[in-house]
């Protein structure tokens, strides 16, 4: 009896799992499709895109279409300007924001209740609501069109940081802290010594999650820095998708270059970027 | 807790003072120039110039309702995939989970740039893979930008294939923290697996399905690089041209920045609307 | 070393008052704990004391020196958090000399202080080792020797053997007590055990809703409790009431009648309050004597009866419905549902709680 109940148990759940596997790898199979074809295409020569076979194989012509990419936009040099901006921003930006986020975890102070209201209060504002003065603002009255610095210091208003290590702070037994205060250790070597360690997983999320929206951004590098010589790598390939004689699998090798990097730490660090994207959910 | 003001804001201040200059002060002043005519310098103070013009200008209208268009079914569509993706990723039946995961979360990392490149690439009329399949399994090639809904369409499907797994990572995390032993205790009240889904999970996952949804309506509303780049500056014929699109166009190409700020202002109406239905749907019961 | 007094603290947030003007001196080297159940302002008494909580009013003096507005770290004194606190990322040695290191304090005189602490707790095996690594017992070792090091001059303890088991927690009683007479320091400890305040205070400070009930030796608490809650509090198991009426007030004091007729007659110095009303008549579970051989007999019904060893608990009603539990050496019981209370080991409670002598 209870042997043929089970073996019937165990039959349903191999059906349930036959039928789950059925639809979720034809699912996953189209999404990986895109990625799959930005491959395909970057290692493929011009004449083969666009041509009526149906290609699904990698070829061999990646690095010459990294050539044609360099020759038509110095593509390598964005990459660079790209790297040291997200590099940049991202170390300043967790930087200034687990500071904010631990003076509203840690203290009493003044105004706590304001300014945390307005934090979150305009959180969910539209970024577009500030592109016009931003602008405005950086390029006409500081004259910073076309610097690094107008890459990195405005995208510093980020408040997501900020609400983010907040939470981690206040999760944290604050004891630890009067401990270290009753032992006469001043607040910023408590900061530094006790909480930031303490912080390291969320401060990892944190970082890689501002490294990818830095590396990813496009409208304010697109309007701020728009000289060639100045302009980020996703920026850098926009300016040729509009083109009518360009390289496409140039841009299609621009767009492996900029995607790989984001997919190794991706495959590598998955459990601090799921951390960083779930917490956004954390209020 | 005592009081340590001097401590606290050396603390805020390096941020306050960016968060001020970058954000709140921009909020404000994108407001203050709505309401100056900017076509002439020196500007001049004309409350009526822009949102006038604003409320009749069909360009702005056509920007709205493809705007809208693409949020009512954008959206939907994408949610509940995204909850489809995370309820069968979290079965402990599924074999391979970290290939799946790889599969749906990928597109998270990918810039605008780099898949607005390859949807026009896949949707090219001639040589694009879309049609090769399409016309493979004998049905007829679709000239998906130049005609308004097809193009609609792909831009709806990219926007969908970049952020279906970024909601889904959120309601996984959500669908996470749901204690196990609720489920346990309602197989032993014979409740089936798919009540289950709908009169635990779902309820459960309610506030989180509708910070996705504000997410995304918030993001969609902002659509930019898709319509830029992927149907060439929101074509066909301004067909696929949204609210970030003719912002851009009437503040960076016309340099109209008085009439771009009421657009703007616009979107964050719109914004803060949302917002409030989400404040009213996940309100506690009193 | 340091004695330590508070005039008249106060403590509220907001509108809301949670320390009621609490007034105490404790002398140098002295061990007094705090206790009272959960909620009654202990802890955050003692982190006033700290500098942890601002002093909405009154004065706390450490060493003669009004501390009010002095850093924690300049109080003198050293905390052992009730989570111990330690700092997870560090090795035991790290969280010992932590403090001194940040405040730029010799090498040399670091090191010695940390050895010393690690002799006089045994932890000298255990430096290398991260917190996680260690057992509740070591821990809490550990977080006792940090405040050690700092040499303070008072020892503030919050709730310290809280997350221990109980085996443990009379181990380190028996500990605290043997660092306390080692170190001759002032201590200041919080707990909401009684047991642990008995065995290890000089004194005691009773404490309820804010107010400090009584401040006492633990032997004076237990025998000339000056209100019913620390009557109640103070002894285990709890002191028995019994409700009871006022009969008539004579020279030799007042008599009250409890439920079933039995008359009891206490001498009493101070008032007496009006023939029938209300009052509770206390006897701790230990002092109930055999029926005949006391000052009056009450019969109870027995409900049940708990032997553990030596002693046994009979857990009875009296006629009028009160609960109470008899403690008896094992050889004693007996069916017998008899029991008397003599008057010498019995208090009288008015209907406000307050202690009638």
């Amino acid at each position: 009896m209870s042997s043929r109940s089970s073996s019937s148990r165990s039959s349903a759940r191999l059906g349930r799992s036959i039928a789950l596997h059925l639809f979720l790898t034809p699912l996953a199979l189209i999404w990986l499709f895109p990625l799959w074809m930005m491959v395909i295409f970057s290692t493929m020569p011009d004449r083969g895109i666009f041509s009526p076979s149906i290609e699904l194989l990698p070829h061999g012509n990646f690095l010459d279409n990294v050539t044609n990419l360099q020759r038509g936009t110095n593509f390598i040099g964005a990459i660079g300007i790209s790297v040291s901006v997200a590099v940049t921003y991202t170390f300043l930006s967790v930087l200034l924001t687990s500071m904010a986020g631990w003076a509203l975890a840690r203290y009493q102070f003044f105004g706590k209740g304001i300014v945390a209201a307005i934090i979150l209060g305009t959180i969910t504002l539209p970024y577009a609501v500030v592109l016009i003065p931003q602008f405005i603002m950086v390029a006409r009255d500081f004259k910073l069109a076309n610097t690094w610095v107008a890459l990195i210091v405005p995208p510093l208003f980020n408040s997501l940081g900020v609400l983010f290590m907040r939470q981690a702070f206040s999760m944290m037994p604050h004891e630890l802290f009067d401990a270290a205060r009753v032992e006469g250790v001043k607040e910023w070597r408590i900061f530094l010594f006790v909480a930031l360690p303490l912080a390291r997983p969320m401060l990892a999320a944190l970082a890689i999650i501002l490294f990818l929206a830095s590396w990813n951004n496009y409208l304010w590098p697109l309007l701020i820095n728009s000289k060639p010589g100045a302009m980020t790598a996703p920026v850098a390939l926009g300016t040729l998708i509009g083109l009518t004689k360009v390289s496409w699998g140039g841009i299609m090798a621009g767009a492996v270059l900029l995607t790989a990097p984001m997919l190794v730490v991706f495959v590598l660090l998955q459990r601090h970027f799921i951390a960083g994207i779930a917490a956004g959910a954390i209020k | 807790m005592r009081y340590q003001n001097a401590t606290a804001y050396r603390f805020l201040a390096p941020y306050l003072l960016i968060f001020s200059i970058f954000w709140l002060w921009p909020i404000i002043d994108s407001f203050l120039i709505s309401f100056q005519a900017t076509r002439t310098v020196p500007w001049r103070f004309a409350p009526g110039f822009n949102w006038g013009r604003l409320i009749g200008d069909p360009a702005f209208f056509n920007a709205l309702k493809n705007t809208l268009l693409i949020l009512v079914i954008q959206v939907p569509v994408m949610i509940t995939l995204a909850i489809v993706m995370a309820v069968l990723l979290n079965s402990p039946l599924l074999k391979a989970r970290g290939l799946f995961r790889f599969a749906f979360f990928a597109p998270v990392v990918v810039g605008e740039v780099a898949y607005s490149a390859v949807f026009r690439l896949m949707f090219n009329l001639d040589y694009g893979i879309i049609n090769k399949l399409l016309n493979s399994v004998g049905l007829p090639s679709i000239d998906w930008f130049s005609n308004v809904t097809p193009a609609m369409a792909v831009i709806m499907i990219a926007v969908t294939w970049r952020w279906a797994g970024y909601n889904a990572i959120i309601l996984l995390a959500g669908l996470q923290s749901i204690p196990q032993d609720v489920y346990e205790a309602a197989t032993l009240d014979r409740v089936s697996k798919v009540k289950q889904f709908f009169y635990i999970t779902l309820p459960l996952l309610k506030p989180i399905i509708v910070f996705c949804a504000v997410l995304s309506i918030i993001g969609t509303m902002q659509l930019f690089t898709e319509p830029f780049l992927i149907t060439e500056r929101g074509g066909p014929g301004g067909g696929t041209e949204t609210l970030g699109l003719l912002l851009y166009r009437q503040g960076f190409r016309s340099l109209n920045f008085g009439y771009a700020s009421a657009i703007a202002y616009t979107m964050a109406g719109l914004a803060i609307a949302i917002s409030l239905v989400q404040l009213w749907l996940t309100r506690e019961p009193k | 070393m340091a004695g330590v007094s508070l005039n008249n603290v106060v403590k509220r947030f907001g509108d809301f008052e949670i320390i009621h003007g609490a007034s105490l001196d404790i002398t140098d080297g002295e061990f007094v704990v705090f206790v009272g159940p959960s909620g009654c302002g202990k802890s955050t008494l003692l982190r006033m004391i700290a500098g942890l909580e601002d002093i909405s009013g009154g004065e706390i003096a450490i060493g003669g020196k009004v501390m009010n507005d002095v850093e924690p770290a300049d109080r003198g004194i050293a905390m052992v958090f009730q989570s111990y606190a330690l700092y997870p990322h560090m090795s035991v040695e790290q969280n010992l000399s932590f403090g001194l290191r940040m405040n730029g304090n010799p090498k040399a005189d670091t090191d010695r202080r940390v050895k010393r602490a690690s002799e006089i707790l045994r932890i000298t095996e255990l430096m290398a080792r991260r917190p996680r690594q260690l057992s509740g017992g070591q821990r809490q070792r550990v977080a006792i020797g940090r405040a050690i090091v700092r040499e303070p001059q008072v020892f503030l303890f919050d709730e310290p053997l809280s997350n221990l088991d109980a085996e443990l927690r009379v181990q380190m009683r028996v500990e605290i007590s043997r660092l306390h007479k080692e170190l001759g320091t002032t201590m200041i400890y919080v707990t909401h055990d009684q047991i642990e305040a008995m065995t290890l205070a000089d004194r005691i400070v009773v404490l309820r809703g804010g107010h400090v009930e009584q401040i006492g030796r633990p032997l004076d608490l237990y025998s000339d409790p000056d209100n019913q809650f620390v009557a109640g509090f103070v002894g285990s198991p709890k002191m028995n009431f019994i409700t009871a009426r006022v009969l008539e007030r004579g020279a030799s004091g007042v008599t009250v009648e409890l439920a079933g007729g039995t008359r009891l007659t206490q001498p009493l110095k101070g008032p007496a309050p009006e023939p029938g009303s209300k009052v509770v008549v206390g006897v701790r579970p230990e002092h109930f004597g055999h029926a005949g051989k006391g000052d009056a007999d009450l019969s109870v019904t027995i409900d049940v009866v708990e032997h553990l060893g030596g002693t046994s608990f009979l857990y009875a009603s009296t006629a009028a419905g009160d609960d109470i539990v008899i403690q008896r050496d094992a050889a004693e019981v007996s069916d017998a549902p008899e029991i008397t209370v003599s008057v010498r080991k019995s208090y009288l409670f008015d209907d406000k709680g307050r202690r009638l002598r």
